[in-house]
């Protein structure tokens, strides 16, 4: 190793990067608010994705027998779904258990005791494997002797789902503008570090330098504005995850923030691979269309 | 070492700046590349380091096609020729040690060696003792040796001069010149381009003349204006 040579090397890199700090600065501002935003579209991403999950994997739908249904014929009808494969449970809830849980449901809201009889029929709770099959799954049932009625919340779920959609691609939109942003800003920067720098860059050329090695200090340059930027954003997240997380789980205790299962050091590194990738990847584009002229 | 062949250069403004020229210069000549303001010399000295390509022909330097030389191949030519120019080009934050150790170090040397040549080349320049001043602290001549010394720390086999004296006083221009032909002596191949008829007219080497693009004269130990000598023509510039 010829420490020399890294000297020199990295001697070249911090007289670029000291020369336009302003520049640098506002460089590694854009990509530390490319980064944040990111971050928030992908946390808020995973917590949509999460409550959509949970949902779906809570929906049940409700079968609701006729009053003519014989206890053996329940049975029966119990005994078919259960073969079904694409079932995973099935739970009876006779007309008395239907009117108790109703009653907790409603305690305080609406004085049950006014019902002097139960109008709830029997009834069957049923969950499915996989979501997707639902709809099918209660057309099924409907279609059985003894069903009165079928009935799951179709319409919310998705509802939700194609909110999350949405949101994921508008997100994912404003993300690849702000990514967009911070590599012209950069490029933008270089630029102006390689026009101070011109003098030299021709008496490299002159001597002989190779373009590599021309390049390489400005390319380094870009790559330490997508870090630093990206390394800012980290700590802007992780203020945010400790200060504000715990304030909006008690705020908004109806949605599983607590449950996200971030893996905090990759994701960290992500983020920080998307912030240098952004600079290297801009300040080539910017150093080559240079040095080709 | 270096060799021509029916080259023309056309600018895109359609200047026509060297037209069909034939020329053979050998390894070690002292050659000297006369001719008025705007005849062709700088431009004939751009394509032996590859600034320029030729409209048409052929250029070679030390074996080398350098018309058809691919990009990422003008580094190494360019090792092997050093250029000076009559404004130095010498980077003004850096000292005289920098700037010349600056060309090694561009080109990946490894400190060792740059800790032996450079030191070389100043000693040869006879800028040892000022190898920590800067540009601005230094004389036209001294600048122009630091120039050299930069040129030279490669150990280029040809040596490629454009008006190196055409800022200096004829103290400084004695000086330079003086330098140039020790460098020769060593084996470099010296091409100046130069309209200064003094110098040409006491080196008394190889002239070649440029008129619009063409070369019109090319004497062995010729004068700077071919038909009349002037009166002081066997004064030697060199001191041997």
């Amino acid at each position: 190793m010829d420490w020399g040579r890294l000297r020199f090397f990295f001697s070249e890199v911090w007289r670029n990067f000291t020369r336009n700090l302003i520049m640098q600065l506002t460089a590694i501002g854009t990509v530390a608010v490319t980064i944040v935003l990111l971050g928030g579209f992908l946390f808020t991403r995973d917590t949509l994705g999460k409550i959509g999950d949970d949902v779906l994997r809570k929906i049940e739908i409700s079968v609701f027998l006729s009053d003519a249904a014989t206890t053996a014929q329940a049975d029966s009808l119990i005994a078919k779904l259960r073969a079904d494969p694409r079932i995973a449970s099935v739970v009876y809830v006779p007309k008395n258990e239907g009117l108790r849980q109703m009653r907790e449901r409603l305690r305080g809201q609406i004085d049950t005791s006014l019902l002097t009889s139960n109008p709830l029929p029997d009834a069957l709770r049923v969950r499915v494997y996989n979501t997707d099959r639902v709809r099918d799954v209660a057309a099924t049932i409907r279609r059985q002797a003894y069903v009165a009625n079928v009935e799951f919340a179709q319409d919310a779920v998705q509802k939700l789902l194609r909110l999350s959609d949405v949101l994921g691609r508008i997100g994912l939109g404003i993300v690849t503008l702000l990514i967009l942003t911070a590599a012209i800003i950069i490029s933008n920067t270089i630029r102006l570090t390689v026009f101070a720098r011109r003098r030299e860059i021709a008496i490299m050329q002159l001597v002989g330098a190779s373009g590599t090695y021309i390049r390489l200090p400005f390319i380094f340059e870009g790559f330490l504005d997508g870090l630093l930027g990206a390394a800012l954003a980290l700590g802007l997240l992780d203020v945010a995850r400790y200060q504000l997380i715990p304030k909006l789980v008690v705020a908004l205790p109806f949605i599983p923030l607590h449950a996200i299962g971030i893996n905090e050091g990759s994701f960290a590194l992500e983020l920080l691979g998307v912030g240098a990738a952004v600079g290297i990847i801009a300040s080539w584009l910017s150093v080559g269309r240079y040095l080709r002229a | 070492m270096i060799s021509l062949r029916a080259v023309t250069l056309v600018y895109p403004n359609g200047t026509r700046a060297l037209d069909a020229i034939d020329l053979e210069i050998a390894k070690g000549s002292f050659v000297f590349l006369v001719g008025h303001s705007g005849t062709g010399k700088s431009s004939l000295l751009r394509l032996l380091y590859r600034e320029q390509l030729p409209t048409h022909g052929q250029v070679t330097v030390d074996n080398v096609r350098v018309e058809r030389l691919r990009r990422s191949k003008i580094p190494q030519l360019r090792r092997n020729v050093g250029v000076v120019f009559q404004d130095f080009k010498l980077l003004s934050d850096k000292t005289v040690w920098e700037n010349v150790a600056f060309a090694l170090q561009v080109t990946g040397a490894r400190t060792k060696d740059i800790m032996r040549q450079v030191p070389r080349v100043l000693d040869l320049v006879g800028l040892a003792h000022k190898s920590r001043m800067f540009p601005s602290e230094l004389s036209g001549g001294e600048q122009q040796r630091a120039a050299i010394a930069r040129a030279l720390v490669n150990n280029p086999k040809i040596l490629l001069c454009d008006e190196p004296t055409g800022n200096l006083d004829p103290s400084n221009t004695n000086e330079i010149m003086d330098l140039l032909h020790r460098i020769n002596l060593k084996g470099t191949t010296v091409l100046i381009a130069t309209h200064n008829a003094l110098v040409v007219d006491r080196m008394r080497r190889r002239v070649i003349r440029l008129e619009d693009g063409r070369i019109v004269a090319d004497e062995e130990r010729g004068y700077y204006h071919a038909a009349n000598a002037p009166a002081d023509a066997d004064l030697p510039l060199v001191r041997s």
